[in-house]
């Protein structure tokens, strides 16, 4: 017997995450690290920084860290943000 | 009918069910087709448009309506008369204090668990005493699925997509109970997160997997709690030495030893926030000593005060049993109390 059913998910949200320009070159650039405070973030931001500095000659590193690593980046970190060129964020469990 | 939700056409009740496994849709347990009529139904008891936004949660700035919590309350399960749990358990979700993000994504594996109070567990007929942690009765079940299948449908908080759990928690099925507060003198759970009696009230609690403890060789009120304490301490040692919201589950053969010596649940809350602390130092016990760091002295609390215990009365009459229910992580999510289909503070 034919039946109609209701579909359960969201369908109406767009996407909210719109991909920022890509730069150029990181030569130069201003590269802000968020880590979201775990352990593990520690040890893989700060191989990457020497990495993207030797390799990539960024001018600036800045690391913020968030206060609540299940939460979105303080209001104050997101701020700060606009000031850079290229943002990097990670887990670290 | 005013819904919105894009309307399938399938031949039967058995294609219904291979089109929503196919596509993620459902838990892994057999559906009710939520057909419009059916949906509508849900709606139509609370009284609440199709289009009605309960919420919007933040990080993936999803917008949360009525029908859609509908259609997921229809597929576990849930009759129209579950429906006003089901609506305010989402409500009180997304407070901000509850973090739903992080508690639903969490590696953590945390379940989100409802406590019912008030007239309303009767009207459904819930069941407050055997089993009561799980598959206890028709209502709680379909409600706590509820709570997942919107999670998943709504929110994508699904295996290895928005859901990292690690190992995830059996709560996860369903988790809703409610205090049995017929059998016990106690108040309730919602009157003393400030919920008048007469009013019906969901607790939203993010909730790792229940410990269970054993004491049946005391009647003695200390003894019994130092029980309870020993399991919140065992958590602090092996799972998270934060403090949080922690649940207490106290069935009957340990409430009355409680009961009959006077002991209300602002003793058992003070009892605990006063017992249920350990030194920094412990870990070094469990092979967590490299996270010591030279500060073994300090102290830390399960409770950051004893108001932060939620003591349920629940659990079958037999049995010198109780059960602690930790928090998922400290306090980066807290426990929410919302009233039922009635404003109590506004």
């Amino acid at each position: 017997m034919p039946i109609e059913v209701l579909n359960p998910t969201c369908e109406s949200n767009p996407s909210p995450f719109n991909c920022a320009p890509r730069l150029k070159t990181l030569e130069g650039a201003t590269v802000g690290f968020i880590s979201n405070g775990k352990e593990g973030t520690e040890g893989f931001f700060r191989y990457l920084k020497e990495y993207i500095k030797t390799e990539y000659k960024v001018s600036t590193i800045v690391w913020e860290t968030k206060s609540n690593y299940s939460a979105p980046a303080d209001t104050d970190i997101i701020e700060r943000a606009q000031a850079w060129d290229l943002a990097i964020t990670g887990l670290g469990d | 009918m005013s819904l919105h939700s894009e309307k399938i056409e399938l031949e039967s009740f058995e294609e219904t069910q291979e089109y929503y496994h196919s596509r993620g849709w459902t838990d892994g347990f057999p559906i009710v087709p939520p057909t419009p009529e059916a949906v509508q139904a849900c709606l139509d008891w609370t009284h609440t448009p199709a289009n009605e936004i309960i919420g919007i949660e933040p990080v993936r700035e999803r917008t949360i309506s009525a029908e859609k919590l509908a259609i997921s309350a229809v597929m576990a399960g849930c009759l129209p008369m579950h429906f006003p749990v089901v609506l305010t358990a989402w409500t009180a979700m997304l407070k901000e204090e509850f973090l739903l993000h992080g508690a639903t994504a969490s590696t953590g594996g945390c379940a989100i668990l409802l406590v019912l109070n008030g007239p309303i567990r009767n009207e459904i007929n819930c069941e407050s005493e055997f089993n009561v942690l799980g598959s206890s009765d028709r209502a709680s079940s379909a409600i706590g699925r509820a709570i997942r299948l919107g999670l998943m449908n709504i929110l994508d908080i699904k295996p290895g997509a928005i859901d990292r759990s690690t190992l995830g928690n059996p709560g996860k099925i369903s988790f809703c109970i409610a205090e049995h507060e017929e059998g016990t003198t106690w108040e309730s759970l919602a009157v003393s997160r400030g919920i008048p009696p007469e009013v019906s009230a969901v607790t939203v609690f993010s909730a790792s997997s229940p410990r269970q403890i054993m004491n049946e060789w005391t009647k003695n009120p200390e003894e019994i709690l130092d029980t309870y304490a020993s399991e919140m301490k065992a958590n602090m040692r092996s799972y998270s030495i934060w403090s949080g919201n922690y649940t207490v589950v106290i069935p009957k053969q340990h409430r009355d030893h409680l009961q009959n010596v006077g002991w209300t649940k602002n003793d058992v809350c003070n009892y605990l926030f006063d017992k249920a602390r350990i030194k920094r130092s412990e870990w070094a016990d469990v092979g967590k000593g490299s996270v010591v760091r030279g500060k073994g002295d300090t102290v830390y609390r399960a409770l950051e005060s004893p108001e932060h215990l939620l003591v349920v009365a629940a659990g079958g009459p037999a049995g010198g049993f109780g059960a602690i229910i930790p928090p998922w992580l400290g306090l980066k999510s807290q426990a929410v109390t919302l009233a039922i289909g009635a404003c109590v503070d506004c």
